[in-house]
């Protein structure tokens, strides 16, 4: 009998059916997909850095190295399980060419490497340590995603000739966030090519138990051992090796949240629209004594139908979909060891879904105990309250036409019955407006200065060289002499001690220099203006927990210098770990220089850049428009795709709720058509009443909508962006597209909705709906 | 004496095929200018059918109505409400009334259609109407908040206040107990005392019995009428017996 009573009711609502069996298809396949990708993306991850013997801590070191007192130190610290030292060659890009176009464009440290012997290999793209031989060139696989070069292009470097055999997988340094990128050559070919650039050390360790990385880390930094460059650990591998993938978990976990809370709405609200439909009969069930459990079967038996269908649907789709969002990790990580595990999270992931669908439309049955069987048989209907009208009276009315005063009087006196589709407007305008202003931020100029990086035009940065400060001074002479750059600075970076809070020491790099020309933004407080002044990346006050006004104590050539903290700021570059300050230091080395400029011409970036490049051959010159779209150029495109796929969803749910509710109103409110039709209004009265309700929840929904975004949502893509290192955060919105074209474009949605929707209010006849 | 409505052997059949039944099979009825006329006849007799055909309400499937010397047929559906809006008045058995507005405001609903600028003038109208009949105090009530009768009267304040030239009541005093429903005819006796023509659906003798003509239907024909002199307030017993007399006769 449940099944007749269940295909005859699906067949009488087709539309709003298969909408809400769609919601539950695609949350179901979100969550799957979801599933997946995290088994995967941990599983792959786990193979690789398996794979390649990532190393647990790594130094990086330019200058004098002394081999054999960090040998001493490997083998007497108990906790080393293995320790080499491999040579990372810088090149000038433009020294590298490959298939024709050359790398000088690249932001990209592009160094040379020869195979490891003990650990951190360089894996090709089916997982095994790359055995090169000579002529043979391995490429950075992000090389290929980016169609720079394929397999049997010619490379030539300084003047040897290559052949690019294949690509690569750098557990350490595949992720477009990294800053350096490794290529591979066989030995031979390293000791012809080794003269063209300056080597860099990279002083690696593997530890027995990954657990004493902290006191490690200590231990080395107390040692006194090489440091001039950035400290790497194994953690912060994983996360940036995470991170691009993880982010795209991360929104879709976001948007399946947000379904498979529509999901639920829909259910909610079809579910009591059949309740308030079925108010007699149920009253009537009720009086002749069957059992309240016995009337929910019926109702369950139906949303259990469609959840079922629509899970089995999802996971279908999901299945259908996991090869496209897996491409990325497979190309960069390979293939996960648990990936048959995945599918299995993937269904264990839907299952949940659907049991919190029968629980929920068991949670709302529980209304059938309140429903009194003689108020049911007597009124047919729920008693409904008119509140919060008061005042707005249509004998008051001269300024609105009497069919939009219906429509919002309506809503106003209906509110609960509206909140459902105001609440998936509101969702459905966060939708669209958080990932396009998300866009709009990471894309903009000012977004970088959250990043710990100024708005200037021009950057030279001095590296991996000798006499920094005098090749830093030559270039400041040719820059006081060219009247097209209108102001510059000079922002030296240094290594210094710094007691912790346990007295013991540890390092801190300092960028000294005039902070106040090409301002950043800072979280807390402000630029060091004094002498006796510091500021700290987010990342450092963390480690040293310091807070503004906190003193730090340098040592300088043994002696302490006090310094009090003026600010806090995001920073993405070199680590995360830095630190700003303007004192003046002759003692240490410097261990690289940036030179920042600013052009009286905006235009001219690119010539003046080209010149300097031509001019300089000892310092990379890179254009810095061109440095934030190569380091966050990936990210930024696919925060766009997801941007504008959000816009795409959001109408989609959009257009089939509003749909399904005008639908379901029209069939609640056939008596109130009908005496309408009676008293002389027109099918197009009728109708315009109803658009009129649409628009007017449609534009609260805008405003709230609009409002949350910039509130919570600016909240919650501050808490992403925080994964960058930035951890304040302002939104940078374009009117244009947030406050005029993504209306309009839900208004068109909601109209076409509408008018589709309340179609069937033509079709009510007044003699069969007047007498009840 | 001017035609206000004119059914010319109306057809209206629901159904189809060997199923199709002729709820209306070939009336034919007229109704002049300020005449007060009532249809009985017992359920499924097709009364309430006959006046929604009359009104325009619903479509005819054979023979015409002409509304105002007007053939309904003809007219398309936007004219045919503003016909209804303009011309007609309607009283129904149930309170067919918006929950979302007050008593004033469901009044006032079919005239601020066209007229949103004369609003003033159109509730003090209303008022006048609904003091008339008693329910002054009234207007900010919700329609929850008020008996039938009151209702009713409301209702048939909405349905005097465009001036129609003809009030179609189906049952007005259906849900009624018997002084409010003979309260309401006295209003009905007013109105039309004062020219318009109304036109009652009722299976109550004592309500026909204040009409002046009375048209009988059985099984979707007009089967017989009864005249009487215009109701002055007295004779109400025999005139009430007369109708019996004609229902027995009929044998309904």
């Amino acid at each position: 009998m449940y099944n007749r009573i269940i295909r005859n009711d699906i067949l009488k609502s087709k539309v709003i059916t298969l909408t809400t069996m769609i919601f539950v298809a695609v949350s179901a396949m979100l969550v799957s997909l979801a599933a997946i990708l995290v088994i995967n993306l941990s599983g792959a991850l786990d193979t690789l850095m398996k794979q390649a013997k990532t190393p647990h801590f790594m130094q990086m070191h330019s200058g004098e190295i002394d081999i054999a007192r960090l040998t001493t130190f490997a083998e007497r610290n108990n906790k080393v399980d293995d320790f080499q030292v491999i040579e990372f060659l810088n090149l000038d890009g433009a020294q590298t060419i490959l298939g024709g176009s050359s790398l000088a464009n690249s932001v990209q440290d592009n160094g040379f490497s020869i195979q490891s012997d003990k650990f951190d290999y360089l894996l090709d793209l089916n997982g095994n340590i790359i055995n090169v031989s000579d002529g043979e060139l391995y490429v950075p696989v992000t090389y290929m995603k980016d169609n720079t070069t394929k397999v049997g292009d010619k490379a030539v470097i300084g003047r040897e000739e290559f052949t690019v055999a294949g690509f690569l997988r750098d557990s350490q340094m595949n992720s477009t966030l990294s800053a350096s990128k490794r290529f591979l050559v066989s030995k031979n070919d390293y000791a012809a090519i080794k003269s063209l650039g300056s080597i860099e050390y990279l002083i690696e360790f593997r530890l027995k138990d990954l657990s004493a990385l902290g006191a490690f880390e200590m231990a080395y930094a107390s040692a006194g051992l090489e440091a001039n460059g950035p400290t790497i650990t194994y953690p912060l591998l994983k996360l940036i090796n995470a991170l691009s993938d993880g982010m795209m978990i991360a929104v879709i976990l976001l948007i399946s949240a947000l379904v498979v809370a529509i999901a639920f709405m829909c259910i909610r609200f079809t579910l009591l629209a059949k309740i308030e439909d079925d108010y007699r009969e149920i009253g009537v069930m009720k009086a002749i004594g069957l059992r309240v459990s016995d009337m929910k079967k019926i109702y369950l038996a139906k949303y259990a139908a469609i959840a079922a269908i629509g899970s089995i649907l999802g996971l279908a789709l999901s299945i259908m979909f996991k090869g496209i969002l897996l491409e990325n990790i497979r190309l960069y990580m390979g293939e996960s060891e648990n990936s048959s595990f995945a599918v299995l999270f993937g269904i264990l992931g839907i299952l949940l879904v659907f049991l919190a669908i029968i629980a929920y439309v068991s949670f709302v049955l529980r209304r059938f105990r309140k429903i009194s069987a003689a108020e049911a048989i007597r009124y047919g209907t729920t008693q409904e309250k008119n509140r919060g009208t008061k005042g707005f009276y249509l004998s008051r009315n001269r300024l609105l036409h009497t069919n939009i005063f219906l429509g919002i009087k309506d809503v106003l006196a209906r509110k609960r019955f509206y909140t459902t589709m105001l609440a998936v407007l509101v969702i459905s305008s966060f939708i669209i407006i958080v990932p396009q202003n998300l866009y709009n931020t990471i894309s903009s100029k000012g977004f970088i200065q959250y990043m710990g990086i100024g708005n200037y035009d021009m950057r030279i940065d001095i590296q991996q060289t000798d006499n920094i400060s005098e090749k830093g001074a030559e270039i400041i002479k040719k820059m006081n002499s060219d009247n097209t750059i209108s102001k510059y600075t000079v922002l030296t970076t240094k290594t210094f001690k710094v007691k912790m809070e346990d007295e013991s020491e540890g390092n801190i790099k300092v960028e000294l220099g005039d902070h106040s020309i090409f301002p950043i933004e800072y979280s807390e407080g402000r630029a060091p203006f004094a002498e006796k002044e510091i500021a700290l990346s987010t990342l450092n006050a963390d480690e040293l927990s310091k807070k503004i006004g906190d003193v730090i104590t340098l040592v300088i050539e043994g002696k302490e210098k006090k310094l009090t903290i003026s600010g806090i700021y995001s920073d993405i570059t070199n680590g995360g770990k830095t630190a700003k300050a303007v004192f003046t230091d002759n003692s240490a080395d410097i261990m690289w220089s940036i030179i920042c400029a600013e052009l009286s011409d905006n235009s001219l970036v690119e010539k003046k850049v080209s010149e300097y490049a031509d001019m300089i051959d000892f310092a990379k010159v890179s254009d810095i428009d061109e440095f934030v779209t190569q380091t966050f150029g990936s990210t930024i495109s696919s925060v766009d795709k997801a941007s504008n796929a959000a816009i795409v969803v959001a109408l989609v749910i959009t257009v089939l709720v509003t749909l399904i509710f005008m639908k379901m109103l029209v069939a609640k409110d056939r008596y109130s058509i009908a005496v309408m039709k009676a008293f002389g209004f027109t099918n197009s009265d009728i109708k315009a009443q109803y658009v009129s309700r649409s628009v007017f929840v449609l534009i609260v929904g805008i405003v709230l909508g609009t409002l949350l975004a910039n509130t919570l949502g600016e909240v919650l893509v501050g808490a992403i962006i925080s994964l960058f290192g930035a951890s304040t955060f302002k939104f940078a919105v374009n009117p244009l597209s947030a406050y005029l074209f993504s209306p309009l474009l839900m208004i068109c949605a909601v109209l076409i909705a509408t008018m589709i929707g309340t179609s069937g209010a033509g079709q009510v006849k007044i003699s069969e709906n007047i007498k009840e | 004496m001017k035609k206000i409505i004119i059914g010319d052997h109306i057809v209206k059949s629901f159904g189809e095929g060997d199923e199709q039944h002729n709820v209306l099979d070939g009336v034919s009825v007229e109704i002049n200018e300020g005449e007060f006329v009532a249809v009985m006849g017992p359920s499924g007799s097709g009364k309430s059918t006959l006046m929604f055909a009359l009104s325009g309400m619903d479509s005819v499937n054979g023979g015409k109505v002409i509304f105002d010397e007007r053939d309904l047929s003809t007219v398309g559906e936007n004219e045919l409400s503003d016909l209804r809006r303009t011309k007609m008045g309607f009283v129904f058995q149930q309170p067919t009334m918006l929950k979302s507005l007050n008593i004033l405001d469901n009044i006032i609903l079919p005239s601020m259609r066209d007229n949103r600028k004369n609003v003033a003038k159109i509730s003090e109208k209303a008022r006048a109407l609904m003091k008339r009949v008693d329910i002054a105090e009234l207007e900010k009530r919700d329609i929850t908040q008020v008996s039938g009768g009151q209702l009713q009267r409301a209702g048939i304040c909405r349905a005097l206040l465009s001036n129609p030239k003809i009030i179609f009541g189906d049952e007005p005093t259906g849900a009624l107990n018997s002084k409010s429903a003979q309260e309401i005819m006295d209003i009905f006796s007013e109105i039309n005392a004062d020219g318009t023509a109304i036109m009652l659906v009722t299976h109550d003798a004592k309500i026909a019995a204040r009409t002046e003509r009375i048209m009988f239907m059985l099984d979707g024909k007009i089967v017989s009428e009864l005249k009487l002199p215009r109701f002055d307030g007295t004779d109400m017993d025999g005139r009430v017996e007369k109708v019996t007399a004609k229902m027995w006769e009929i044998g309904i």
